[in-house]
């Protein structure tokens, strides 16, 4: 057997003395039981058409698509109760898009930094009928594919019939070549018919082309539309 | 250089003081061959002596008190150590050669380190060196049995017998590393500059290093602090071709004499940056990163008593592949069609948003108390702070805080008291007790939460002949509880949780020739389910899932049984390992096959699941001297994994893969020493093993990387600079990577050449 060390029992007690000096100067600290509240740096929350007839400029109608938050930033059912848009036939509506954040108090407008950030934003108006493969505006390389799941395509009207509305975005950014942005568009009806419209925002940063392909989706929404 | 064993210690005694003698011998580390002609100076005598052609040496009239042995031989480092006398037995001191040009060297050497209860794989030296630059995760997968999760070009997570993460557990330093380490793509936050030593161990390790080691545990040593007078130390450098990267660390390191004898220092700091790294046809655009880390250290040892202060800190900011940027299922498909990233890039070392930001501070305290040469009291205490800040594109909100941030504090302390009950019998008992607190802001992935776990354990080996038998066993207690907000009251919940659990081990070697021994290991292990797993709840961006946990999970069970065979000659070297780890309650991300919609579109949805699964495979290496200076090594890595409570393959499981090197080693030549060319071959098989319906694309095609190295070292005044130079796909061939979360939106890196220099040096050196 190994004979021991005598061991000097001051030398065990500065060892443990230092290390209990150590453990006590970093106490526990209660930071952790105050919840901080969840910021969402973005979140778009609700989602409105607002038609004007360019014949009867007191002819306005409004749809909206909304979808709040719960209290952890995660995102509750979505309500189509409102997303519902009725327009005349055979007629022509200026149309304008808000983007509301209703998670900032006051609400957010962010429309208006879509707007101010234009030459990194494009907005695609997709009018649907029902069976119809999607048809968004693209380069041939790159198809959107097929249809996702949306609440509001499944509480829309089924028919074989095509949705008779013509989309044509008005405003442009400010890059050279003047790209569409698509907070503005004018809705062209024809014929009474019933459908859905599907919008979707593609963050493009410093990659617009005009195209659909560069960037990514930050918005995806749709809206029935009866054409009467 | 190794002092691996006293077989016990020292001397046999007469009477009464300065009446003893001190005799030993000096062996060869690897060969365990007498070394003849050591010099072996004795401190506090002032005396030396030359080893006989036996490697024996004896010193007369000594004293009852401690000596300080200095060994030195011609191809060998120095070596010293402290034996305290009177001690009765035989002292067995053990050089490792610097230069092994007459031995067969296989990357990654087996180490003789006392466990036996898992493999154990090791990197220093020259196959370190080789790595330097590198991530952790991407230098460990040199190591058969190791692999990487990867996230781009610049973020690997070291996956170990097909699992990673949390089932990993990395001791920085000795301390266990705790970071946000449970996400994909949080990168382990170390600097592998600190060490010189990597060891991998394989296999559930829980009993010695803590719970949740089903996988393995990774030891990141850095070098003993220096004992001899002196202020030494060296400079690395590393300049890259693909990414333009540039790394330079440095150390410097002194010990101190006379009044201060005992007390060392170290100070240590890398600085590494690269800007986009390019595929054989693009940019990827965004995937630079720099780094800034330092350490210090202040050690204080005695024969009897001693210890140490640590502190360390690693900053990272990682820029993020802006072609990986898809929000939706339509975007990822879109991507995975396109033959590559649709927005060309260039050459920019600039880091945009989205990016990564990374700070981790690490302070250790450690003492020690000698009894006796085989006895011996640890104790350490640590405290480390990661913070985590993740960016997305700056919002149109125009908010420049990050997206998520979480602060991640964590104080441990561990016990270990090794001891030897008699000649035969050794080992050590222990306790780890740890506390953390996580705090989180802006978005909610993961709730703030404080969790205290303790765990007591024992292992005894005991060695006769040729049987070695080792058992170890463990029992952890862990406690959690979360604050978060309820979902509709917005009141602050706490849901709490606690597990306990007892785990054992045991393992047998039988060196059946002097050179052949074969190994059987049974362990188990635990894991509890991590804060993530029970309770995350909401989209997660980076890997296009809406994540959903389960608060009903339970804790994940282990069972492994493994064996080794090694055998090593002048000429062959081979070392096989079979594994069957079989996990009941295995935790994993099951696809819902059904899609919740949000604003920006439809995600499909993801619950924590547990089942019952089985990972199985075979690590073999073997090295073959097929004349003077060729040798030629492979490695193969065999990987099965399923799940078996649905009969179906488990999802991200590397595919096996196959290493070919064939490596000349050239004479020593006038100036240029330790001279070498290699050329080697990885091949990784197509993973076809994989459940079907449960991702986006088809895993892609398997690819064959062809790599070459030439390395030397060359005298600069007194020191030895050590300079290689290496290429990695020399055929810049496009391929991607099962094992990459971004398979979907770009190609791996093409060639890349990259310099290595290491330039020691000494300001103050001992008088001798």
């Amino acid at each position: 057997m190994h004979k021991p060390y005598i061991i000097n029992m001051k030398e065990i007690q500065t060892v443990l003395v230092c290390i209990t000096t150590i453990t006590l100067l970093y106490s526990c600290n209660k930071k952790v039981e105050a919840v901080a509240p969840t910021i969402s740096n973005e979140a778009l929350t609700t989602v409105s058409l607002i038609v004007r007839n360019t014949q009867a400029p007191f002819d306005i109608d409004t749809a909206t698509w909304q979808q709040l938050l719960d209290k952890n930033g995660n995102p509750l059912p979505t309500d189509v109760s409102k997303a519902n848009l009725i327009l005349k036939a055979n007629t022509t509506y200026h149309t304008e898009l808000l983007i509301l954040d209703k998670t900032q108090t006051p609400y957010f407008n962010v429309s208006n930094e879509i707007e101010a950030r234009a030459n990194y934003h494009l907005f695609f108006y997709q009018p649907l009928p029902s069976t119809q493969t999607f048809v968004i505006p693209t380069s041939p390389a790159d198809q959107l594919p097929l249809p996702i799941p949306s609440q509001a395509s499944t509480t829309g009207p089924v028919t074989s019939n095509p949705l008779n509305l013509t989309v044509t975005i008005t405003d442009h950014d400010s890059n050279p070549q003047q790209y569409p942005l698509g907070l503005q568009t004018d809705f062209a009806t024809s014929a009474a018919s019933n459908g859905w419209l599907r919008i979707l925002l593609r963050h493009q940063p410093n990659v617009k082309n005009g195209t659909f392909a560069p960037g990514s989706t930050d918005l995806d929404v749709g809206y029935t539309v009866t054409i009467r | 250089m190794l002092l691996y064993l006293f077989n016990t210690s020292v001397y046999a005694q007469t009477g009464s003081e300065c009446t003893f003698s001190l005799q030993g011998t000096i062996l060869y580390e690897d060969s365990n061959l007498p070394v003849e002609g050591a010099l072996v100076f004795v401190e506090e005598l002032d005396r030396y002596v030359l080893t006989s052609a036996d490697g024996k040496f004896k010193f007369e009239k000594i004293c009852q008190r401690n000596y300080k042995l200095h060994i030195d031989m011609i191809s060998c480092g120095h070596k010293d150590t402290i034996i305290h006398v009177p001690q009765t037995g035989i002292c067995i001191i053990l050089l490792q050669p610097t230069e092994k040009t007459s031995e067969i060297i296989i990357q990654g050497n087996q180490t003789s380190d006392p466990s036996i209860l898992n493999s154990r794989t090791e990197l220093s030296g020259q196959e370190l060196e080789r790595i330097r630059g590198a991530t952790l995760g991407e230098a460990l997968k040199t190591i058969p049995g190791v692999y990487a999760l990867q996230t781009g070009p610049s973020i690997f997570k070291p996956v170990i017998h097909g699992m990673h993460s949390n089932r990993i557990l990395i001791l920085n330093n000795g301390v266990r590393q705790e970071g946000q380490q449970w996400g994909s793509e949080h990168a382990p936050e170390i600097d592998p500059f600190i060490a010189t030593k990597l060891t991998i161990i394989k296999g559930p390790a829980s009993i010695r290093y803590g719970s949740d080691a089903i996988a393995g545990v990774i030891l990141v040593d850095p070098a003993e602090m220096p004992s001899a007078k002196g202020i030494n130390g060296e400079v690395n450098l590393v300049g890259a071709s693909n990414n333009r990267m540039g790394v330079s660390s440095g150390m410097m390191q002194g010990a101190l004499d006379k009044k201060l004898s005992g007390l060392s220092w170290r100070v240590q700091g890398t600085y590494r940056r690269a800007g986009n790294a390019k595929t054989p046809d693009y940019y990827m655009e965004n995937t630079g990163f720099q780094e800034v880390n330092y350490s210090t250290a202040l050690a204080y040892t005695k024969t009897r008593f001693g210890g140490a202060l640590y502190y360390s800190q690693f900053n990272t900011k990682l820029g993020i592949f802006t072609g990986s940027q898809a929000e939706t299922v339509p975007d990822i498909i879109a991507a995975i069609n396109r033959p590559e990233p649709i927005t060309p890039s260039y050459f920019s070392y600039k880091i945009d948003r989205p990016y990564q930001q990374v700070k981790h501070d690490l302070f250790k305290a450690n003492g020690y108390i000698r009894f006796s040469n085989t006895n011996r009291l640890d104790i350490t205490f640590a405290r480390q702070q990661n913070i985590r800040s993740e960016y997305d594109y700056l919002p149109l909100t125009g908010i420049t805080t990050p997206e998520l941030y979480l602060d991640l504090t964590s104080h441990s302390i561990d016990m270990v008291y090794k001891h030897a009950i008699s000649n035969t019998i050794e080992g050590s008992v222990g306790f780890n007790g740890m506390t953390q607190g996580n705090i989180r802001m802006y978005q909610m992935l993961i709730p703030n939460f404080r969790n205290y776990s303790g765990g007591i354990f024992a292992i005894e080996k005991w060695t006769r002949n040729k049987w070695t038998v080792e058992a170890g066993m463990r029992y952890d207690y862990k406690w959690l509880r979360a604050y978060m907000v309820d979902n509709t009251t917005a009141q602050i919940i706490t849901p709490t949780f606690n597990w306990q659990n007892a785990t054992g081990s045991a393992g047998t070697r039988y060196v059946i020739k002097k050179n052949l021994f074969w190994v059987v290991n049974v362990s188990n292990a635990w894991r509890a389910p991590t804060v993530n797993e029970l309770l995350s709840n909401g989209v997660h961006q980076s890997a296009v899932a809406y994540e959903i946990g389960n608060i009903n999970l339970r804790t994940e069970r282990s069972y492994n049984a493994s064996t080794e065979i090694n055998y090593q000659s002048k000429r062959l070297q081979a070392d096989m390992e079979l594994y069957n780890n079989y996990i009941n309650g295995y935790i994993f991300l099951k696809p819902d096959l059904s899609y919740i919609h949000t604003a920006r579109g439809a995600y499909p949805s993801y619950t924590y699941t547990q089942v019952n699964a089985v990972f199985r495979g075979a690590d073999i290496s073997v090295g073959y001297r097929v004349i003077d200076s060729l040798y030629f090594y492979t490695k193969t890595s065999l990987l099965f994994a399923y799940n078996k409570t649905i009969h179906d393959y488990l999802q991200l499981v590397p595919a096996n893969r196959f290493e070919n090197t064939l490596k000349y080693v050239f004479k020593n030549n006038g100036k240029f020493k330790q001279a070498y060319i290699s050329v080697t071959s990885i091949y990784t098989a197509k993973q076809k093993r994989v459940p079907a319906n449960s991702d986006y694309a088809a895993p892609p095609s398997g690819y064959m990387l062809i790599n070459a190295d030439i390395g030397c070292s060359v005298p600069m005044g007194n020191q030895q600079i050590s300079i290689s130079f290496s290429v990695q796909n020399i055929g810049n061939i496009r391929y991607r990577d099962y094992m990459d979360r971004f398979r979907y939106f770009t190609d791996e890196p093409g060639r890349n050449f990259t310099l290595r220099m290491k330039i020691p040096f000494t300001l103050l050196t001992q008088h001798a």
